[in-house]
C-alpha cells in the first residue's frame, strides 16, 4: 500500500486511539499518546491489511530546544514484509516522569532500543522484563542524549574545569 | 589471579558461568558475553556491550551536516560509503534535491565495492574462527585490491568520506574506472576458489549446518535484517523492494534461504558477493556522463575552475564551507540495504545548518538478542560459529 493509503486505512481501523495520523515528506506518521501505544501497536501488527510484523528500531527524540509541548517523543519504524510498506508512530511524552509502556511483548526486537530509551533518556518503560543501562555504565550518572546534557565536560579527577562541571551537574535534571 | 577467583568461573554451582570478551579474538570487537553453562552447553547468554561507545549521535548534534559525514565512516567502519550513503539519501530527502543519474552510478559503483569488502573481511575472519586459516590469508587479499581502490578515489583507504550531500566528492577517471574493471573481471575466479574451500568441506558443514537455527517468525520477531533475515526464508531487499540511488536500472538477485542456520547464512553472504560483482559490471557498462553533483550551489561546492572568473560561484564556495548547507525543518528516515541489514539514518531537522538529532538504525545493535537467543541450547564451541554468522561490526553497536 501508498502511505497514504496506509494512513486511510489507520483511520478507520482505529481512528480513535490515535492523536492524529498523516503523510510527511511521504511517511505514514501516526501520533498517538503513551496510553493508547500498546493497543495501536498490537492492532497495527495483527490487522491482516496492514501486518507490520517487524520493528525497525525505537529512538528517542527530547525536543527541549524548540519549545515543544510535550518534551519527549519515542518513536517507532514499523515494516511489513508481506505488503512492503512502512509506518512511523511517534509518541508524545511528557517531561514530568517521563514514561512509555514496552512493546517487547508484540517485538522482541524491542528488547535492546527500549532498554536504550532508558539509558540515553532516562525514560521509565513499564512492563520491560530487564530494565536496565545498556550503552553507558551501569553506575554512570544522567541520561547523555537529553538536550540539557552537557557535550564537552568530563569526569576527570583531577580535571581544571571540576568546579564548572560541579555547577553544571546541580543545574542538572533529576535521575534514576 | 586465576578466574576462579576473579569470579569469572564459578564452580560451586550446578551450572558454571562461563565469561567470553570484551577482548577475545572470536567476539570481532570489544563485545563481552557471560553465559550460563551445563556442561558444553550454553543454558544463557547475556551480552554486555557499550564498550566502543564514542558518541556519536550526541556528537552530530553540534556539527555540521557536512562534518557528520566522517563520523558515519567509523560508525561501520568495514562498509563506510553505506552509511555516507544512508546518513546523505536522508539529508537529500529534507532537502528534496535529485542526484544526477552519474553520482547514482558512482554511489552504486562505491557501495558494492563496500559491500564485497565488507563480506570479504566478514568471510576470512568467520573461516578463522572455525579454523579455516587459508580462506583467511586468501580473502584479505582480495579486500587489499578493493581498499586500493578506495585509496585512489578518495586518498582514503577505509574511511572515505566518499559520498556527499548533494553528490559525490570528485568524479572518477577513466584510469580508476579501468582498474576496477580489471577486479570485476578478476574476482568471480577468486570467489570460486573460496567456495572451493568451504561449501562442500565435510568439516565447515558439519560446523555451520543446523548450528544457531532461527525460524522465518523469529528471525522476523528478533528484528534481525540483512542477509540472516534472508536465510531464514524472507525474501526482503531494499535494492529490489524500495530501490534508491538508482537500484531499479540494476538487474540482479536476491539470494533467500531456508534453514536460517549458520551455513545458510554463509551461502547467502557468498551469492550477494556475485550480485554486488554483477551490479558493479553493470554500473561501469553503463555509467552515464554529466555532472556527478547537484547543480545547486547552495547545496555542493561549485567548480574550482570558475571561482576565478564567477563572483557568485566565490559567495557560494565561502558560504558552503563556512555555514554549510541549510537543512529544510522536518524530519525523515531513509532505510537502505547495508552488508549487515537494514541502515538508515533517523534525522531530525530545525532549519538550521546543524542537525537537532541524528540516529542511526544499527543492524548489529538490533541483532544482537537475537543472536543469543540462537546461542540458547547449543555447545560452547558453536558459539564463536554464532558471532561470526550474524557478522556484528562494534563500531555501530555501541555507536
Amino acid at each position: 500500500m501508498t502511505a497514504e493509503e496506509v494512513i486511510e486505512k489507520i483511520k478507520s481501523l482505529i481512528g480513535d486511539d490515535i492523536k492524529n495520523a498523516e503523510v510527511r515528506l511521504g511517511d505514514a506518521v501516526v501520533f498517538v499518546a503513551p496510553d493508547a501505544l500498546q493497543k495501536v501497536a498490537g492492532a497495527l501488527k495483527e490487522d491482516a491489511d496492514l501486518r507490520f510484523e517487524y520493528l525497525s528500531d525505537i529512538r528517542g527524540v527530547d525536543y527541549l530546544d524548540l519549545d515543544r509541548e510535550p518534551r519527549f517523543e519515542a518513536v517507532y519504524e514499523l515494516h511489513s514484509f508481506e505488503h512492503n510498506h512502512s509506518v512511523r508512530i511517534r509518541v508524545g511524552i511528557e517531561e514530568e516522569n517521563p514514561s512509555v509502556p514496552t512493546v517487547s511483548d508484540l517485538w522482541k526486537g524491542a528488547l535492546y532500543p527500549e532498554r536504550e530509551l532508558f539509558d540515553m533518556f532516562g525514560f521509565d518503560i513499564p512492563g520491560h522484563p530487564d530494565l536496565r543501562r545498556i550503552i553507558m555504565p551501569d553506575e554512570w550518572e544522567g541520561h547523555p542524549l537529553r538536550r540539557d546534557y552537557p557535550l564537552t565536560i568530563e569526569d576527570v579527577a583531577f580535571s581544571h574545569n571540576r568546579d564548572f562541571k560541579s555547577e553544571l551537574v546541580k543545574s542538572k535534571p533529576p535521575t534514576r | 589471579m586465576s578466574v576462579t577467583e576473579q569470579g569469572l568461573l564459578e564452580r560451586d554451582k550446578d551450572t558454571m558461568t562461563l565469561n567470553m570478551g570484551p577482548s577475545h579474538p572470536s567476539t570481532h570487537g570489544v563485545f563481552r558475553i557471560i553465559m550460563e553453562m551445563d556442561g558444553e552447553v550454553v543454558q544463557s547468554a547475556q551480552p554486555e556491550i557499550g564498550f566502543l561507545h564514542t558518541g556519536i549521535e550526541k556528537t552530530s548534534e553540534n556539527k555540521r551536516y557536512v562534518h557528520v559525514i566522517p563520523m558515519t565512516d567509523r560508525l561501520d567502519y568495514l562498509a563506510p560509503p553505506m552509511n555516507n550513503l544512508a546518513f546523505c539519501l536522508t539529508t537529500e530527502k529534507l532537502l528534496g534535491c535529485e542526484m544526477p543519474d552519474r553520482a547514482k552510478y558512482l554511489r552504486v559503483i562505491m557501495c558494492e565495492l563496500a559491500r564485497m569488502g565488507s563480506h570479504l573481511v566478514w568471510l576470512a575472519t568467520h573461516a578463522l574462527d572455525i579454523g579455516a586459516m587459508t580462506v583467511f590469508l586468501y580473502c584479505w587479499r582480495e579486500r587489499e585490491m578493493i581498499l586500493d581502490l578506495n585509496e585512489e578515489i578518495s586518498g582514503v583507504r577505509m574511511m572515505t568520506s566518499y559520498i556527499r550531500v548533494g553528490g559525490v566528492m570528485k568524479d572518477a577517471t577513466p584510469e580508476w574506472l579501468a582498474k576496477v574493471r580489471k577486479f570485476v573481471d578478476y574476482f568471480p575466479a577468486k570467489i570460486d576458489e573460496y567456495e572451493l574451500l568451504l561449501t562442500n568441506n565435510p568439516i565447515w558443514l558439519d560446523r555451520t549446518q543446523g548450528v544457531g537455527a532461527m525460524t522465518r517468525e523469529e528471525a522476523i520477531n528478533w528484528s534481525l535484517s540483512g542477509p540472516a533475515l534472508r536465510a531464514s526464508g524472507v525474501d526482503f531487499d531494499f535494492r529490489k523492494k524500495r530501490p534508491y540511488s538508482g537500484y531499479e536500472n540494476f538487474e540482479f538477485d536476491v539470494p533467500v534461504g531456508k534453514n536460517g542456520d549458520v551455513y545458510d547464512r554463509y551461502l547467502m553472504r557468498v551469492e550477494e558477493m556475485r550480485q554486488s560483482r554483477r551490479i558493479v559490471d553493470q554500473a561501469l557498462n553503463n555509467l552515464p556522463g554529466g555532472p556527478c553533483n547537484v547543480e545547486d550551489n547552495k547545496i555542493s561546492l561549485p567548480d574550482r575552475d570558475t571561482l576565478h572568473s564567477s563572483m557568485e560561484a566565490l559567495i557560494h564556495h565561502f558560504k558552503l564551507v563556512s555555514e554549510g548547507v541549510n537543512v529544510p525543518e522536518g524530519e525523515t528516515y531513509v532505510p537502505i540495504e547495508g552488508p549487515r541489514g537494514e541502515v538508515g539514518f533517523y534525522i531530525v531537522s530545525d532549519g538550521s545548518g546543524v542537525p537537532y538529532r541524528v540516529k542511526l538504525r544499527a543492524p548489529s545493535f538490533m541483532a544482537i538478542p537475537g543472536m543469543c537467543k540462537m546461542m540458547d541450547g547449543s555447545y560452547v564451541a558453536d558459539v564463536v560459529s554464532v558471532i561470526g554468522s550474524i557478522d556484528i561490526v562494534m563500531g555501530e553497536v555501541d555507536r
